[in-house]
């Protein structure tokens, strides 16, 4: 049963991966990171992430559709620019939590469905066992 | 044309600014700097919370506005109540029985990871809140807490400063911290997000933040930025504690300085973070 640390050193296994953290939405806060992040600050860009999926998982037009189950309606959120991919996963925990993993994933190496595969059941993995 | 009110931006510390002045542990506490500082071991009991320290780290932090562990635990069904008390009753503390359950094979490590953290900033954030009588500190032995990750003293005070900052940006009247919360009639009508609606549902004009987190079994400082969010959209306000005082005529030369205390407070926090 991975913790939080292995989980992120399991997503820097990826093709490609720079940088990777445990984000929390609501308050911007890194709970874990690993490698590069971009301009050297994982701080500056949890809080930066954080503002991203909070508007993905906060607005109506993303969050439509929404089942009864209780499991977040957006399951990721994809950034592609010019020589990298950002990915930011949520984490579907069975307590109360905002939480998202976040893979910096450089374009040449990388491999963007295989990591949103991954990612997934690394998310999956981290709070269920 | 709709608009949609955007909250302003998380805050982020502005790091060349931190490096010329120094960074060190002690902006909110210097007592708790020092301790830091000398890798002490023991308990911090503050007005308002209580952190436990192991060799100048932060391992655990306790307070009565935020739930704890075992409220974000057992509050959803993550663990059944009665495997917390059976691990509790065993353990020296919540720490050990945490790691009771993980050994049990009752809690995924990720999950308790995450939730000790959740909690742990969260009470800590309490903890460091400005106070009016002084802190004291009792030296002991380390807690048996096992492989709960633990959280350096200048993480947790910056932390708790730029969660100041969130809040105070987001709406800057802190009485909906700790007052009684009551519906108030909004102008408009702004689509309110489910987990916000769940808070809302929950303003009777009993309750206070704190009591609403507990009840959601959600992190207190989550609570207080929905309830600042929904002040901010005019759908929550205060219970005020004192009538207001009657109105008194106008003195008849008034003074010419104008305060703002809104900026004043922007200022000391921007001030308190660049120290760090």
């Amino acid at each position: 049963m991975p913790g939080i640390d292995e989980c992120l050193l399991e997503a820097m296994r990826l093709p490609g991966a720079r940088g990777a953290a445990l984000v929390d939405w609501t308050s911007g806060l890194a709970l874990g990171t690993v490698g590069e992040a971009p301009g050297g600050d994982h701080e500056t860009t949890a809080a930066e992430a954080a503002e991203l999926a909070r508007l993905a998982a906060e607005h109506g037009a993303f969050t439509a559709g929404t089942g009864a189950d209780g499991q977040p309606p957006v399951e990721d959120v994809i950034v592609s620019n010019r020589d990298s991919y950002h990915l930011l996963r949520f984490v579907d925990t069975s307590f109360d939590s905002s939480v998202f993993l976040h893979l910096w994933l450089g374009r040449e190496e990388g491999n963007l469905a295989l990591a949103r595969i991954r990612l997934g059941e690394m998310a999956a993995r981290l709070v269920l066992g | 044309m709709t608009m949609v009110g955007t909250p302003p931006p998380l805050p982020v510390r502005d790091r060349a600014a931190a490096r010329d002045r120094g960074a060190g542990a002690g902006a909110l506490s210097p007592m708790l700097g020092r301790l830091a500082e000398e890798r002490a071991t023991g308990v911090l009991v503050r007005e308002h919370g209580t952190l436990h320290l192991t060799e100048g780290r932060v391992v655990h932090a306790e307070s009565p506005h935020a739930p704890g562990l075992d409220v974000l635990l057992t509050a959803h069904g993550t663990l059944a109540s009665a495997a917390w008390q059976q691990a509790t009753a065993q353990a020296d503390g919540p720490a050990e029985a945490a790691r009771l359950l993980l050994e049990a094979g009752l809690l995924p490590s990720g999950a308790l990871e995450l939730c000790h953290l959740d909690a742990l900033y969260d009470a800590g954030y309490f903890a460091l809140a400005p106070s009016s009588v002084p802190g004291r500190f009792r030296y002991g032995p380390p807690p048996r807490s096992g492989a709960l990750p633990s959280v350096p003293v200048v993480a947790l005070e910056r932390e708790t400063l730029r969660r100041r900052l969130l809040l105070h940006r987001t709406w800057p009247d802190p009485a909906t911290d700790t007052s009684p919360l009551i519906r108030a009639d909004p102008g408009t009508t702004a689509p309110v997000t489910a987990r916000r609606r769940a808070v809302l549902d929950r303003v009777d004009g009993v309750r206070t933040a704190a009591q609403i987190a507990r009840d959601l079994g959600r992190q207190a400082f989550h609570t207080l930025v929905d309830v600042r969010r929904l002040a901010a959209a005019g759908l929550v306000r205060p219970v005020p504690t004192v009538p207001a005082p009657p109105p008194r005529p106008a003195p008849p030369t008034l003074p010419l300085t104008v305060t703002d205390p809104d900026i004043a407070l922007l200022k000391r926090l921007r001030d308190a973070l660049e120290a760090l």
